[in-house]
């Protein structure tokens, strides 16, 4: 088993084995990028033959910034009944990845199903895979600007990052003087009276 | 049109404006294209209770070169865009669109950076149908008021007036 990969201090918040414990049936294995491939590989002589998934996440401030996440699973070849096929055994490997030189090594060759997973967090995270056949954007048009996924990329996209969002004044919220806008209800009653151009009635605020 | 009475039987005297513009209003067929969950409503306005085939637009063709009408029923994502943009082209004139639903007049809750914020943005809308996501009855009233459009001889009829 690989050498565990230890947050560095102040970090373990961010640590996502601290946020989430190992649930019922999988175990979470930490590693660098240059362990990664001799882990899958020890892994998948082990029996966990699916992989069920590749994954990224983001935590910004975290040293490494990036995990790459590795679903496994184990099916038994043995099971004759769905009784004795019982919970299949899961292993999660998560890839810390650095902000710096976001690389990891394909299993691409090992699992086909890696191929467009790799391609999905290389299109919303921006990690390479080394040695990937075909490492293009998957989602996004080809001619795509930046990661989306990433923390830092603003939702609206950065084109229409600088122009004011729509407010809506809703009933609910202006009530509960707490409107989505941010604006409170007396706010917006003297913005009333001043479009209609009175002074605002007693107890508008 | 006015139906005369003659001796000898009913003719129908109309101009041939008038019937050409009838016949093609009411033979209004529509892009096979369903973008999201507004598309679910669509094949409802197709299906037995609201039976759009009332109004002659029950043929949803697969292919663009034989298809009227676009209805654009769904968020139009920005990798769709040039696509959607690319089917209009390959319509024949004349030719209408239908932007159904909110997410595809204005992109609706989808505000950020994936969503194109208004299919007007890449085709000339001719109604906006407004719902998250419309009745099946709000769709039949966009094709009735593009019928209506039609007939009316207004842009994009075959008689179309300048």
């Amino acid at each position: 088993m690989p050498s565990s990969q230890t947050p560095p201090a102040g970090a373990t918040a961010l640590d996502p084995t601290a946020l989430r414990p190992d649930i019922a049936d999988a175990r979470i294995l930490r590693v660098t990028p240059a362990e990664v491939r001799a882990t899958l590989e020890g892994l998948k002589a082990d029996g966990f033959a699916l992989l069920a998934d590749v994954g990224g996440a983001d935590y910004p401030g975290r040293e490494p910034r990036f995990d790459v996440v590795y679903h496994l699973v184990k099916l038994s070849a043995a099971a004759r009944t769905l009784d004795a096929v019982g919970l299949p055994e899961r292993v999660r490997v998560l890839c810390g990845v650095s902000e710096a030189d976001p690389v990891v090594p394909t299993v691409s060759d090992l699992w086909p199903a890696a191929d467009w997973a790799e391609r999905e967090v290389f299109d919303l995270f921006g990690v390479r895979f080394a040695g990937h056949p075909d490492l293009r954007r998957i989602q996004l048009p080809a001619d795509w600007e930046g990661y989306p996924l990433r923390k830092d990329y603003p939702l609206r996209g950065p084109a229409r990052e600088r122009t004011p969002r729509p407010s809506f004044a809703l009933k609910s919220n202006v009530a509960a003087g707490t409107p989505a806008s941010g604006r409170t209800a007396a706010a917006l009653q003297r913005q009333i009276a001043a479009a209609r151009g009175q002074t605002p009635k007693d107890g508008a605020e | 049109m006015a139906v005369n009475e003659m001796p000898g039987g009913q003719f129908l005297l109309a101009k041939l404006d008038d019937v050409a513009r009838w016949a093609q209003s009411s033979s209004v067929w529509p892009l096979t294209m369903g973008l999201a969950c507004c598309a679910i409503e669509m094949m409802t306005a197709t299906a037995a209770e609201y039976d759009i085939a009332r109004f002659g637009s029950e043929v949803f063709r697969a292919s663009p070169r034989q298809a009227d009408l676009m209805i654009v029923s769904g968020r139009v994502a920005q990798k769709m865009a040039p696509v959607v943009r690319r089917l209009w082209e390959q319509m024949a004139d004349p030719k209408w669109v239908i932007s159904m639903g909110a997410c595809a007049s204005s992109g609706g809750v989808f505000d950020n950076y994936a969503v194109v914020q208004g299919v007007d943005t890449i085709v000339p809308v001719d109604v906006y149908v407004p719902g998250c996501p419309p009745t099946p009855d709000g769709l039949l009233y966009a094709v009735n008021l593009i019928q209506q459009q039609i007939r009316q001889g207004g842009r994009g009829g075959i008689l179309a007036r300048a």
